[in-house]
């Protein structure tokens, strides 16, 4: 009788082992290996996650540009990592010659490649681009489980919700009232980040209000990050504005001296912020909110 | 030549056009709040709004269709075929491509983007000119064509391949691959008015030859005007239009090809009417689109390269199909 206990334990524990494999993603469900040691990641927030639980991917969509890969990141993850080309059109030949058992790829970039992709490895789908805030950290979870670290990743969780927390309790009392929007902005235009985008979230979170009125039309870049006007700015015209540039003289540099422009109400009231584009606009996660966060009390401390 | 109350007719017909685009054009843009209307009230941010900001935008698009509009009818004149245009000679990839070099090579960078931007226009139109024979004197239309689309794929293709050389060249050459007159100021207006309004005079100077050398080759050197000389200076002036129009708002095609033949159908052929009435239906033309432009799929602005494209797509394809005979 012990006997068959003993057996039914074990059938039990194989049973729940094969049940953490199975991860259900965005675009359905995906049987991964117990502990992945080959990771391809084709997104900057899948190294938040696996930066967060020690973890180091093979190969990284890094654009092809190895220093968008922050040393907040390579400090955890070195720097052995293969780059696979660009997120927006990442090369399979390499992912595949890198003899991945787990992709982690993105619902937005990725979808079509899903196919090719899972017959190289296991792989997963979740919304990096076009998620918000709440959704990456959602998403830290499922690729805990993925990557067989589930127990270190709840506790990486619940420690970055604690420092949040402690953020907005920061934040929030200065920010009350007051309406905030992010935006980033290259030589040739203005992207504003709408409230349903990742920062949008963010900043709604932290207790700022947003002038932009959603349209809720169109695709997700013209409902997330949107073509942005000096007119349309001026109608939005929120109190405080924070840029991210990418180019230097950016195309926001060229209003400047325009009496439209002098008029915002965040230009004329010195509210106007610039902060690193990069870390901003295209990493998302854990520690990337936390950056955003210390950015946004830096701010806060200025208009004091 | 038609009788003159149609004229009259058609000329009270074509200012409407006009002041019915500069109307749509102002009135419409980023701010919901601001209207023509609100003008009257003194509004000091309306006045702003208008003034800085739709104004210029405005003036610019009538400028880019009078300049692409006469720049496609001396075309049209000089080649004697019916489809020629700065966009389908490669005139206007030419230009794009002056800029992008501008942008790449430290050299022509030097030279600034805009005289690139002519320079280009100039040299693929030269090129095609070559390719069809003008320059002995006996140019063969499918050549002239042909030679067109072969240059501006080349010249285009030189500029996609500037976009793999670094992310922010192309941030800055994406730019001129479409038409765009979003963020235009008073600056890029005033540069685009000055080609506009010489454009136009000289264009209006020119019209006695383009009437001669629409006659064929051998009828204008009877009558005593060298065509090589008008081959020329029609394409140096065409040249200086589109270039002048690409670098400040990029290539906008199908309007070079579509307004001298609307004018032809309206006025006739004499070149002293057709001048004005192309410039006027061209400005008219690039109003409307701009206000369209706006509009469509608000609240995000169209490029008004594409407003255009759409209009002009439709009448390329019924004008290909009824010509009978290209050569």
């Amino acid at each position: 009788m012990r006997r068959l206990c003993a057996v039914s334990v074990l059938l039990g524990l194989c049973a729940t082992a094969v049940a953490a494999g199975e991860i259900s993603h965005d675009l359905g469900t995906t049987t991964v290996p117990d502990d992945p040691q080959r990771i391809v990641v084709l997104e900057f927030s899948y190294i938040d996650a696996l930066a967060s639980v020690g973890v180091a991917p093979v190969g990284i969509a890094d654009d092809n540009k190895r220093e968008r890969v922050i040393p907040e990141y390579t400090a955890v993850i070195g720097d052995e990592w293969v780059s696979v080309g660009t997120r927006k059109t990442p090369s399979l030949e390499i992912i595949a010659s890198l003899a991945p058992d787990l992709i982690i790829a993105d619902k937005n970039r990725h979808s079509e490649a899903y196919g090719t992709l899972s017959e190289i490895a296991p792989t997963i789908v979740l919304d990096s681009l076009g998620g918000d805030y709440h959704a990456s950290v959602d998403q830290m979870t499922v690729i805990g489980e993925a990557i067989g670290k589930a127990e270190d990743m709840a506790l990486r969780v619940a420690e970055h919700k604690a420092t949040m927390a402690e953020y907005v309790a920061q934040i929030a009392p200065k920010a009350e009232g007051l309406s905030a929007q992010f935006g980033v902005t290259n030589a040739t235009g203005l992207w504003l980040h709408s409230p349903v985008s990742y920062n949008g979230s963010l900043l709604e979170m932290f207790g700022f209000s947003s002038t932009m009125e959603p349209d809720g039309a169109g695709g997700l870049y013209e409902k997330t990050y949107v073509p942005t006007t000096l007119e349309q700015l001026s109608e939005i015209n929120p109190d405080i504005l924070i840029f991210g540039e990418y180019a230097d003289p950016s195309h926001v540099d060229s209003w400047t001296g325009e009496a439209l422009f002098d008029g915002l109400s965040a230009v004329s009231d010195g509210t106007v912020f610039n902060v690193t584009a990069h870390n901003w606009s295209r990493l998302r996660g854990m520690l990337a909110a936390e950056l955003t966060a210390a950015d946004l009390v830096e701010i806060m401390d200025k208009i004091d | 030549m038609r009788a003159s109350p149609a004229r009259g007719a058609l000329i009270a017909l074509l200012t409407c056009g006009v002041l019915g685009g500069t109307l749509l054009s102002l009135a419409t843009g980023g701010r919901s709040d601001v209207g023509l209307l609100s003008l009257f009230d003194g509004d000091l941010l309306t006045q702003t709004v208008l003034w800085d900001i739709r104004a210029p935008r405005t003036l610019a698009a009538a400028c880019l269709g009078a300049n692409l509009g006469l720049a496609g009818l001396i075309l049209q004149s000089i080649t004697r075929n019916p489809l020629a245009s700065p966009a389908i000679l490669g005139i206007n990839q030419g230009a794009a491509l002056g800029l992008a070099l501008a942008f790449v090579v430290p050299v022509f960078g030097r030279v600034g983007p805009d005289a690139m931007a002519v320079f280009g226009a100039f040299g693929a139109g030269l090129l095609t000119f070559a390719i069809a024979g003008g320059f002995r004197g006996r140019m063969d239309a499918m050549r002239l064509i042909l030679g067109g689309v072969a240059v501006g794929a080349f010249s285009y293709a030189m500029v996609r391949f500037t976009f793999t050389l670094e992310d922010d060249i192309a941030r800055s050459v994406v730019r001129w691959t479409v038409g765009d007159i979003t963020d235009i100021r008073w600056v890029e207006t005033t540069q685009l008015a000055f080609s506009t309004l010489p454009g136009l005079a000289a264009a209006l100077a020119l019209s006695q030859r383009l009437n001669l050398i629409s006659l064929g080759q051998d009828a204008a050197q009877g009558l005593g005007a060298d065509p090589r000389v008008t081959l020329f200076l029609g394409m140096m002036l065409a040249a200086v239009l589109a270039g002048v129009s690409v670098s400040v708002a990029g290539p906008i095609a199908f309007t070079g090809l579509v307004v001298p033949h609307l004018a032809r159908f309206l006025f006739g052929g004499e070149h002293t009417v057709l001048v004005p009435a192309v410039a006027a239906l061209g400005a008219g033309l690039m109003l409307s689109a701009d206000g369209l432009s706006k509009i469509l799929t608000a609240p995000v602005e169209a490029p008004i390269g594409v407003v255009a494209a759409l209009i002009g797509a439709p009448w390329f394809l019924w004008l290909a199909v009824r010509t009978k005979d290209l050569e």
